[in-house]
């Protein structure tokens, strides 16, 4: 039962949130208790045979057990598996009612594009997902430098991402909530802090949310926040990271034109608080060990503070 | 016939036999590596994938026909319901003849199940992704 508690949380296959991961969950199911019949049975005739029932058998009892238990009925019932499983595939990968998502596996990082039906250009993020539920998706998946995998599992089965070839993925979730999407290809030191939110919202707030997510960054307002603003220039962020609408528009790292939306930080590895912020700017490395960005402990405390408060500004 | 051409002959049998277990296998070996070194390039080279994919179940049928024609020959071989030995556990040149049609029978039932499988996809699955 201590196992069985982990089962109903954000990250689970046998919790579906979605069309594709109730085909798996029921796939898993089948072949589950089917596994425990069959172990009962081949136990069973084992059992009988070593000491309820010693003497030898009738022939015409046994080669008709032989032949159907050992080559007719697991034939049919691996093809009939194979077949079950291979029908679901093509729904797996259809193309989706329109919204596109193209996601980039980075170390240890995940660069998101939203492509709405007729866009020209994306609307850039990071290191989140949502989702309008009701919907099919489709995702174009790729890699940076090595190769990851892509796997949201309350939503659906898992894509390889490879370095210079696009894959393809498409998801149709159902339950709005809040999931979580984990890199399941090690890719890295960092690999087991490389997840992400997967947020599934009814389609009306999804699309108020794509129209927000699409705008410029907020300007700061408070004296703190805009020392923040000030620091994040002088200390070079905007080399790596774009805030769209400032003069920060480096692409080494994740986007932070919305930063302070985000449910979590450094991809998964931190919630959102404002102390979160303060830790993630901080002890970067210590939080995401051989992680690019540098860590910023040579700011002072107040400092870091004015800086988390300017990029937890960035709603 | 003399006793040297006679067991010249038992020879040849015996040989042709031993290759005759390995057809079954073979088929299936030859059709694994065609259906997926041909998906896999006509899908890396952008070529039409329907063509091939209805020239590989043709391909897929012909195996099976093969491997069934390798059954059917191994199982006249092996020849239990006729002689009523299934185990031909005596160590003659004959049983050794059975045995190996035996075999080659089993073998091809196995091949079989493997070409089914590997032609699954290509009967429920189309197009490159």
């Amino acid at each position: 039962m201590a196992l069985l508690s982990a089962c109903g949380k954000d990250q689970s296959a046998l919790d579906a949130a979605g069309v594709d991961a109730e085909a798996i969950r029921n796939i898993f199911m089948v072949t589950l208790v089917g596994a425990c019949i069959l172990w009962v049975l081949v136990n069973g005739a084992f059992y009988t045979l070593t000491r309820l029932r010693t003497d030898p058998l009738d022939d015409r009892f046994v080669r008709p057990l032989l032949i159907g238990g050992g080559i007719v009925v697991p034939s049919v019932l691996l093809i009939g598996l194979l077949a079950w499983a291979l029908s679901i595939l093509p729904d797996q990968r259809a193309p989706g009612d329109g919204l596109q998502v193209r996601v980039t596996g980075e170390q240890w990082w995940w660069r998101v594009e939203y492509w709405p039906d007729g866009a020209e250009e994306p609307i850039v993020t990071a290191n989140e997902i949502r989702l309008p539920a009701g919907q099919r998706t489709e995702f174009v998946l790729d890699a940076d430098r090595v190769i990851h995998s892509f796997w949201i599992p309350s939503l659906g089965g898992k894509m390889d991402m490879f370095p210079g070839r696009e894959t393809r993925v498409s998801l149709h979730p159902e339950r709005p909530g809040r999931y979580r999407g984990q890199c399941a290809e090690f890719c890295g030191v960092s690999h087991a802090w490389m997840a992400f939110a997967a947020v599934v919202m009814p389609e009306e707030e999804f699309d108020a949310w794509l129209e927000r997510e699409a705008g410029d960054a907020v300007a700061p307002e408070s004296a703190e926040a805009m020392r923040g603003e000030e620091l994040f220039r002088s200390e070079g962020c905007g080399a790596c990271h774009a805030v769209r609408g400032t003069e920060a528009v480096g692409q080494v790292g994740p986007d932070l034109t919305h930063v302070g939306s985000r449910e979590t930080l450094g991809a998964g590895r931190l919630g959102a608080t404002l102390e979160d912020f303060e830790r993630w700017i901080a002890h970067t490395g210590e939080l995401k060990p051989e992680v690019l960005m540098p860590t910023y402990d040579h700011l002072g405390e107040a400092e870091i503070a004015d800086m988390a408060t300017y990029l937890k500004g960035l709603k | 016939m003399t006793e040297r051409k006679e067991q010249l002959e038992e020879i040849a049998e015996e040989r042709a036999s031993l290759m005759k277990i390995t057809m079954g296998p073979l088929i299936w070996a030859i059709h694994f590596v065609i259906c997926y070194g041909l998906a896999a390039v006509t899908c890396a080279k952008g070529w039409d994938i329907e063509m091939a994919r209805v020239g590989l179940l043709v391909f897929s049928v012909g195996s099976l026909g093969a491997i069934i024609w390798v059954g059917w020959n191994s199982w006249r071989q092996w020849n239990p319901h006729e002689t009523g030995d299934y185990f031909n556990s005596w160590g003659r040149a004959e049983d050794r003849h059975h045995f190996l049609g035996h075999a080659a029978f089993l073998l091809a039932i196995i091949s079989f199940l493997g070409v089914v499988f590997t032609s699954l996809p290509l009967v429920m699955l189309g197009g490159c992704q």
